[in-house]
């Protein structure tokens, strides 16, 4: 116990002088996370629900009006325990991510840890039937996945980039995006169909719109700007331009492409 | 080389003391004189300034500038910026005194600049503890301003008296506990000779009041209490001990009415939030407006929106007091569009109840009974599980300025229909710690929802026009005698719209977020509007010919 306080007085030190030093692998080693049993999982929920979910939402998953991150896949601040650790004991300066009351005792902080690791899957204890390589081959070959999305810089522009989706995506989620892929369309994918004043329509995926103009990008990859208060009317399909590829992969094809694309990481 | 400054020095000395006084006159802003409470009251007579956080006792945020019009309004273009050095949300809306701009930033910092230029004159930075107890942000919203001192509350539950000359402290005095919970984010009130200053702190378990302080000591006047204590009417309305820790902020700035002397503030969610087991009965005065005596603070009357919420549906916005015709008279009422998406039109001088209509999406209640009690639809309640239920959270608004237009007789508002999934969780009161008892869960993305400004006639609580914006909106709105509304949206712009039609008339994309409500002032004859947009305060005229 006396080593542990010693070391998270040493935390402590080194969270002030920034997140630099508090994500670096030495410091991981130096500290593990003494509180992770289930017990201290749902003590972490207990606390997240009633301090965090204001803003992190309650599922985790974060909030774009309030700026708070979706903390249930790859933490961008922070890579390791030590460095949530950090984040909540000091806070994120210059945001809105402010350090939880000085009096909280590290084991609550520690429990908040195991929590938030919790949301999140370790790759390495997941292990899926289907087979990378053969996922890789269908992408670019028979599921012509990559006519529309790229993979690290190659690939076609009318989906998401998928270089790191296995960061954000569970196996789950990938199945049910290749399947069904209208269920949970981002808005950045809608198409919006622009009519303007001489009934030209142009059609496009919907790279942004606000009160005023929307931006779209058609299928040759011409980047359009529009004026709301300039066109005769504008449609939004809330729905992907992703086929379902029930009908045209095997069960055991969309394995190994579930298999290929969770495999898709920063180390890889 | 020094011989050119003591030439200079020279000349001025052989002037006459009145000719160097005139030729200053072209090149500075106009002499600051005191602001009497004379000044106050009669606010809209000096539409060049911008003396409180909502324009002018009545909150109708409605400026006599016309100078800027529905015509001209396309030849806007900025003048200056100011950008705040602390980075954060802007959500302040700057006072205006003889061409001396006071502009609150966050945390709970203070500048005054010149407001032809957005050149400073002072700053006062407010030192704050670092475990503060704040909800939502941290934010400041704006000053009062009486003779010639500035009032601010501060994240630490303060209130800070300073010198409007100088920025220097006159006075600083603990309203609250702050490791109990309780901080202050809004703009005071002048009332005659007091200080008017309401508190947050909703989702930590406070109890909520409001008070009056002397100007000149910063010595607690009066303070009524938004829940009842022990023996007082409305203290059954709370099951057990559940009064105690029952919420009932009072985070936004209220109004005056000098003829009837009454202050009418509104009052916060009782708390927990969205667990109401706790707190069975009405839970007066949660989400209420309060009509006050202004000299001893007394409940002359209160009209509870949301009895027992269990949604976080907040009556904490700002009152607009108006004389309007109604059914053949003019009658003397309060317009409220609520958090929780019902639009009421209320006799200030008796808290009748006259009109209400909903006024944005909602699924919690069938409608309004004879007296403006909601008819709720039963099972609507948060759950473990999770229920979907419309106005989400934020509300169909929520603090932000809703406008009013004596040209139009319309009231002007920022709308939200929206939906969440609101979850029940049981949680024990500790002291300083959040206490909410559950939360909320979006089911799609904000962008599935849609967000407007909309226009209410208050005689008969129906929508004449609305303008779609995207996404929510937190931004406020201000309207002039040039027949316009301007407010700003969460996806960076500024723009004006036709206050009679909601014609769109003017935009500029500003880049970042609108958190604040607009305001417009005049120096030498020259409007200006100004509007803080991410963390800078920009100011706009007509174009110089």
């Amino acid at each position: 116990m006396g080593n542990l306080t010693t070391r998270l007085g040493r935390l402590a030190n080194v969270a002030l002088s920034g997140l630099f030093l508090a994500t670096s692998g030495s410091l991981a080693e130096d500290a593990g996370n003494l509180y992770n049993t289930n017990f201290d999982i749902n003590a972490g929920l207990r606390y997240f629900e009633r301090q965090c979910s204001r803003c992190h939402g309650i599922d985790a998953k974060g909030n774009d009006e309030t700026g708070a991150p979706d903390l249930t896949g790859r933490l961008t601040r922070a890579s390791s325990e030590v460095g949530i650790f950090n984040i909540i004991r000091t806070g994120i300066s210059g945001t809105a991510m402010l350090p939880v009351a000085s009096d909280l005792p590290d084991a609550q902080v520690w429990q908040l840890v195991a929590y938030i690791g919790s949301l999140s899957t370790d790759p390495a204890n997941i292990d899926l039937s289907g087979s990378v390589t053969n996922g890789a081959n269908l992408f670019t070959n028979k599921g012509d996945c990559s006519s529309c999305h790229m993979i690290d810089g190659h690939g076609g522009r009318q989906g998401p980039d998928l270089s790191r989706v296995g960061e954000r995506r569970s196996p789950e989620e990938l199945l049910s995006d290749m399947l069904n892929p209208h269920a949970d369309v981002a808005p950045r994918w809608w198409t919006i169909r622009v009519t303007d004043k001489n009934g030209l329509v142009r059609e496009g995926l919907r790279m942004n719109e606000d009160s005023f103009s929307v931006r779209i990008i058609d299928d040759d990859a011409n980047l359009w700007s529009y004026p709301k208060n300039q066109i005769a009317s504008l449609e939004r399909v809330e729905a992907s331009t992703m086929p379902s590829y029930t009908q045209t992969l095997s069960d055991s094809e969309v394995d190994d492409l579930v298999a290929y694309l969770f495999s898709l990481r920063k180390e890889n | 080389m020094n011989r050119f400054p003591l030439l200079l020095t020279a000349i001025f000395l052989a002037l006459p003391l009145q000719a160097q006084e005139d030729e200053f006159q072209t090149v500075i802003t106009p002499a600051f004189s005191p602001v009497t409470w004379e000044r106050l009251v009669n606010a809209e007579d000096e539409p060049e300034n911008w003396m409180m956080y909502s324009g002018t006792l009545d909150s109708q945020r409605y400026s006599r500038l016309d100078q800027i019009n529905t015509g001209n309004v396309t030849e806007l273009e900025m003048k200056w910026s100011y950008q705040i050095p602390v980075i954060d949300r802007a959500e302040t809306v700057p006072t205006v005194v003889d061409g001396i701009m006071f502009i609150t930033e966050a945390p709970s910092n203070l500048t005054a600049v010149d407001a032809r230029t957005g050149r400073v004159y002072w700053r006062y930075d407010h030192e704050l503890p670092e475990d503060l107890r704040i909800c939502c942000g941290r934010n400041n919203r704006g000053v009062a301003i009486l003779g010639e001192t500035l009032f601010m509350s501060t994240l630490d539950a303060h209130l800070v008296a300073i010198d409007a000359r100088t920025g220097n402290v006159l006075w600083d005095v603990e309203v609250a506990d702050y490791e109990a919970g309780y901080s202050k984010t809004a703009a005071p009130l002048i009332v005659k000779d007091k200080v008017v200053t309401g508190i947050a702190g909703g989702e930590f378990g406070i109890r909520g009041f409001i008070d009056a302080y002397d100007p000149v000591t910063g010595e607690l006047e009066w303070r009524t209490y938004a829940i009842p204590g022990p023996g007082e009417p409305g203290n059954d309305s709370w099951s057990g001990d559940s009064w105690k820790t029952g919420g009932a902020a009072t985070w936004i700035t209220g109004s005056y009415d000098p003829d009837l002397n009454l202050i009418y503030w509104g009052t916060g969610n009782p708390g927990p939030d969205w667990n109401g087991d706790v707190r069975l009965g009405d839970n007066l005065y949660s989400d209420s407006a309060l009509a006050l005596n202004g000299d001893t603070g007394e409940i002359a009357w209160h009209f509870q929106f949301t009895p027992h919420d269990v949604h976080d549906y907040d009556s904490i916005q700002v009152p607009i007091l108006a004389d309007i015709e109604y059914q053949g008279s003019t009658r003397k009422v309060m317009m409220w569009a609520n958090r929780n998406a019902f639009f009421y039109t209320i006799d200030r001088e008796t808290g009748e109840f006259l009109e209400g209509e909903a006024y944005a999406s909602q699924t919690w209640a069938q409608g309004l009974d004879p007296n403006g009690r909601p008819i709720r639809v039963p099972g609507m309640a948060p759950t473990y599980e999770g229920i979907l239920v419309s106005p989400p959270i934020v509300g169909a608004t929520n603090w932000y300025s809703p406008g009013y237009s004596q040209q139009t007789g319309l009231f002007y508002v920022t709308s939200f229909d929206g939906e969440q999934e609101f979850f029940k969780r049981d949680e024990d009161y500790e002291e300083g710690e959040r206490f909410t008892g559950g939360g909320g869960r979006y089911n799609q993305p904000m962008d599935a929802f849609h967000s407007s400004i909309r226009a209410i006639n208050p005689a008969t609580a129906e929508i004449e026009w609305e303008f779609p914006i995207m996404p929510r909106s937190s931004a406020g709105i201000t309207t002039t005698a040039g027949g316009i509304v301007f407010t700003g949206s969460a996806d960076g712009y500024f723009f004006a719209l036709d206050a009679a039609s909601g014609e769109e008339l003017w935009h500029i994309s500003l880049g970042a977020r609108v958190h604040a409500a607009p305001m417009t002032f005049a120096i030498d004859g020259q409007q200006f509007v100004t509007i803080a947009s991410g963390n800078v305060v920009y100011t706009f005229g007509l174009k110089d010919n």
